[in-house]
């Protein structure tokens, strides 16, 4: 009794009220991000500004001018296609391929292991260089690729550098780097999922195409619905790949969003028309992360109760 | 010195309102059980005496100190986790030494009283285990044993029976007693079981939704429940309820069973003319010979052993079932007609509508054996 | 599912082992070119057996490229230690701001505590640029342009959400009654945090922060935006190095081979916890 006595009669000293602390020890993140905050704000002011920095003495307010010159705008136009296609593409494809070998790779055996692990790299390799590999590969004097294109009787396949064929080898970057995102998600989606079902299925002998549509794929849904709307969210804002790639060119063929506002900042120097498309592009990800938020914390919810 | 008091306590979560207005007071040296089923607040009530939670409205009086405000680690009581909540990256020693070591004792007190509540426990030969290789019995001890070695005033137990198997819990239940008493701590003990909570309290209280339904010793739970709830809680098997409507004749207030008038001895007046339950303990029911006054004819349908009672299940002629008890090694009864009576002085009458119960029995003696 | 004829194993071989040999290819290939000197690389058709050099590092590492025009100087171990510098540091400054915020986050559902956390998630989902473009501004102004202090700090936006998410999630796996029974046994809030919460929550500390550095190391548009040359990591100076080098294949892919390697090496290293942090814990199970 008499410890306890010397237990209390310790409060008064150094102590942090309980209500203040959580606040405490969260301020300096916070702190940090609202430095990040403020230049978002700014994004927005200048979209409602005629901004150039090449002549800074014009700076006025032109209200929603910059958003209106973007529907008779043709580039703008562009850059809409084109982001959107780019997005779409490399989804489907790599949602498709990903579902594919994480099914290849579903039983847990050593090999099935390795390579998925071995999947990993070209996800853990910087985009940027990525797209410098290939681009090295598909060098036309001496790239690999354009070896083995020249083979199978396309020569000269200008790769990149063609208006025609550009659009196709970033997605064939995008592919390599981004796939494996996709196929761990699934795979470890896959292999979570309850056995019982698919045991009944195969002792009534069901076929496997109508296990794969009406067992497989929408137990595996909420895995499928978080990997696509994670990778919409980071492929409709793909730079580094293109940028690395080709700049956007050649022309305008890759003028996605985040390539073209910075190609208007950096070279125009038309800092309102930039800020503008990066509000369109927030916009346009706020929606899709709001649902991606929603599933995913469901999703969560789920592993949690599993656990 | 470590007396305990709750004043007008209330604790909500979002629109759930988990305690309400709850008020009680445990005196020094005495042992408190809360028992109540899941989600009756027990948990959060012992957490909200600990510290860990914050009331929303009242006060928490330790040793007579307001201790709402303080923090956890300043109020020095010590409490045992129904999941035992053990550090699972810290050795059983290191476990039972975390109290000692915020008070910075010397390494020396640390082991001696390490050592000691160990062996008192019987882990002594575990102490360098750490809790993933320990069993569930080692697991609680170790977790009580890291309650106690602050020897601190107030011991706060969330039932710590609740996951350890059978055979350790009857013998924890025989064990704790006398180790809570010679500690001479006032001890808050949560369960779920009416077994231990008859066992181990000095007072029982019985909680549901958040509120103290009733306060009492447990002969007085027992003998007195104050509603039908409590009445089922309590037993094993549990209370025969059966629907009845009391009247009164010459002598005195009746009630009708299998067609008999069976005679209650009791302040029942109240309950005259109205829809009432009857609750008889299976004890307080025997077969008797049809002579008896108040015996009333039964068909004996099964029997059952139960622990150390014999349980048979009797129909009334009104096709009502009755479950009677008796020791085990009392003679037994054959199958077919037979005639049981009340112990008049024990049947319990509750109001059909409320469940509340009516009038006021005498508590016969203190404990009594058959009540465990 | 057991009855897989041989045809179906065959298939399956098959499929398995062009998916090995589109995603193996581009790195064994960069890893092989790396050791070729420019006369093997520009043969025609590619060689598989070639004699190795070292060349291309040696040339790396010194900085100096002797060539028949003459010595050609080359900025890339400058690139690769503004790579180790800025994750490193952007990984400490992140974990030092986001692990007691995550804490924080898990343990005290304060007011207001879910919308700061999602806004702080968000800033995952939004586009770079749009706050990158007036920052360039704003550093310029404040004389942060190009200063290894301005880089960490915009890394945050990477690092610390990254943190925070996965931080927290380990920190509310652990039952609130292990931390409420140190607490009563007489330890304060701190104690607790130091002795409790951060050695259970260690190895989802340390995931977090491998993956922060992954994350930093692989980042190209915040630096491409906001360093000039002496600032520059790989991924921005690799590319500087194509433009400006022209021809140098043999150095341009060992440079490649040495941006690449520190991530891949911490990858097959930190492999099991990938999957959670990759998906900010959503698949977690």
């Amino acid at each position: 009794m008499t410890a306890a006595t010397v237990q209390r009669a310790r409060p008064s000293g150094f102590r942090i009220s309980k209500r203040v602390l959580p606040y405490l020890l969260s301020l300096p993140a916070l702190l940090v991000c609202i430095g990040i905050l403020i230049p978002f704000l700014t994004s927005v002011v200048y979209s409602f500004q005629r901004y150039r920095l090449s002549q800074p003495w014009a700076r006025q307010f032109n209200w929603g001018d910059n958003y209106i010159s973007f529907f008779t705008d043709p580039k703008f136009w562009n850059t809409l296609q084109v982001s959107l296609l780019y997005a779409g593409i490399t989804v489907v494809l790599e949602l498709l391929l990903g579902l594919a070998i994480a099914m290849l790779l579903q039983k847990r055996s050593t090999l099935n292991n390795f390579i998925s692990i071995m999947l990993l790299m070209p996800l853990m390799t910087a985009p940027a260089l990525a797209a410098l590999m290939w681009k090295l590969m598909t060098n036309p004097g001496f790239g690999v690729l354009s070896y083995l294109a020249s083979l199978i009787g396309l020569q000269d396949f200008r790769w990149a550098s063609s208006p025609s064929t550009a659009l196709l080898t970033v997605v064939l970057v995008d592919i390599w780097v981004y796939t494996p995102f996709i196929m761990i998600l699934l795979l470890a989606g896959l292999r979570s999922l309850p056995t019982q079902p698919f045991e009944a299925a195969a002792l009534d002998g069901v076929p496997r195409s109508f296990v794969f549509f009406r067992i497989t794929l929408p137990m595996l849904m909420p895995y499928i619905l978080t990997a696509t709307l994670f990778r919409l969210l980071d492929s409709i804002q793909q730079f580094d790949i293109i940028y690395a790639m080709t700049q956007g060119g050649p022309g305008d063929t890759l003028t996605v969003f985040q390539v073209e506002a910075y190609l208007n900042f950096f070279q125009s120097t038309n800092v309102g028309r930039s800020a503008a498309l990066m509000i369109i592009l927030w916009a346009i990800t706020y929606f899709l992360s709001n649902i991606f938020i929603k599933n995913w914390l469901r999703l969560r919810e789920r592993a949690r109760g599993q656990a | 010195m470590a007396s305990l008091e709750l004043k007008n306590v209330v604790k909500r979560y979002k629109s759930q309102t988990v305690l309400d207005d709850l008020s009680l007071t445990v005196a020094d040296g005495e042992t408190l059980v809360l028992f109540g089923p899941s989600g009756a607040g027990k948990t959060v009530l012992l957490r909200l005496v600990a510290g860990v939670i914050d009331p929303d409205e009242g006060k928490i009086l330790i040793g007579g100190e307001d201790m709402t405000d303080v923090d956890a680690e300043f109020r020095g009581v010590g409490m045992a986790f129904q999941n035992f909540a053990l550090f699972p990256h810290m050795t059983a020693f290191d476990n039972i030494a975390s109290p000692l070591e915020a008070r910075h004792s010397s390494k020396g007190v640390i082991k001696a009283g390490v050592e000691s509540v160990a062996k008192l426990l019987k882990i002594d030969h575990v102490l360098s285990h750490k809790p993933r290789a320990l069993s569930n019995g080692q697991k609680q001890r170790t977790a009580l044993a890291r309650a106690l070695i602050g020897s601190p005033p107030l011991l706060l137990l969330d039932d710590p029976l609740r996951n350890v198997d059978a055979k350790l819990r009857f013998e924890m239940r025989l064990e704790l007693p006398r180790l809570l008493h010679d500690r001479g701590a006032t001890v808050i003990y949560v369960t779920q079981d009416y077994k231990e909570a008859m066992a181990l309290g000095n007072r029982i209280a019985v909680m549901s939704q958040g509120v103290i339904r009733q306060l009492g010793t447990p002969e007085q739970i027992y003998r007195e429940p104050a509603n039908i709830e409590i009445a089922r809680l309590f037993g094993d098997p549990t209370i025969n309820l059966l629907d009845v409507k009391p009247a009164r004749d010459a002598k005195g207030i009746y009630v009708g069973l299998s067609n008999v008038q069976v005679h209650l001895a009791g302040a029942f007046e109240a309950a005259v003319g109205r829809d009432c339950v009857i609750g008889l303990r299976p004890e307080a029911l025997s077969f008797v010979g049809e002579a008896t006054p108040g015996a009333f004819p039964v068909t004996v349908e099964a029997e059952t052993p139960l622990n150390e009672k014999i349980v048979t299940l009797v129909r009334t002629v009104r096709g009502r079932e009755i479950l009677v008890s008796r020791p085990a090694g009392a003679p037994g009864q054959a199958e077919g007609k037979a005639h049981i009576a009340v112990d008049s002085k024990s049947a319990l009458l509750f109001d059909h509508a409320s469940g509340e119960r009516i009038g006021a029995n005498k508590v016969v003696n203190l404990r009594s054996g058959e009540a465990a | 599912m057991e009855h897989t004829s041989l045809l179906e194993r065959i298939l399956r071989g098959i499929a398995l082992t062009l998916v090995v040999i589109f995603f193996m290819f581009p790195i064994v290939w960069i890893f092989m070119m790396s050791f070729q000197t420019n006369e093997t690389i520009l043969r025609i058709p590619p060689q598989l057996v070639f004699e190795p050099t070292l060349a291309n590092y040696t040339a790396l590492i010194t900085g100096k490229l002797m060539t028949a025009a003459g010595t050609l100087d080359i900025a890339f171990m400058r690139n690769l230690w503004n790579s180790v510098f800025l994750s490193v540091t952007s990984v400490a400054v992140a974990l030092l701001l986001g692990v007691p915020a995550a804490y924080a986050f898990a343990r005290h559902k304060f007011r207001g505590s879910e919308d700061i956390a999602f806004t702080l998630l968000s800033f995952r989902f939004a586009p770079a640029l749009l706050v990158l473009l007036p920052l360039t501004l704003y550093f310029q102004k404040l004389g942060l342009a190009n200063t290894y202090f301005g880089l960490i700090w915009v890394y945050q936006l990477i690092c610390l959400p990254l943190i925070l998410w996965i931080v927290r999630g380990y920190f509310e796996d652990i039952p609130a009654d292990i931390e409420y029974a140190y607490r009563i046994g007489g330890h304060s809030w701190f104690a607790t945090f130091r002795k409790i919460a951060l050695p259970l929550a260690g190895p989802g500390i340390a995931a977090a922060g491998l993956l922060a550095f992954i994350f930093a190391w692989n980042n190209f548009v915040f630096a491409l935006v906001l360093a000039s040359a002496d600032k520059q990591p790989v991924t921005v100076g690799a590319l500087a190095f194509i433009t400006s080098s022209g021809i140098q294949y043999g150095q341009i892919s060992a440079a490649i081979v040495l941006s690449i390697t520190p991530t891949l090496a911490l990858a097959l290293y930190a492999q099991r916890y990938l999957v959670e942090g990759l998906s900010l814990g959503a698949v977690k199970g």
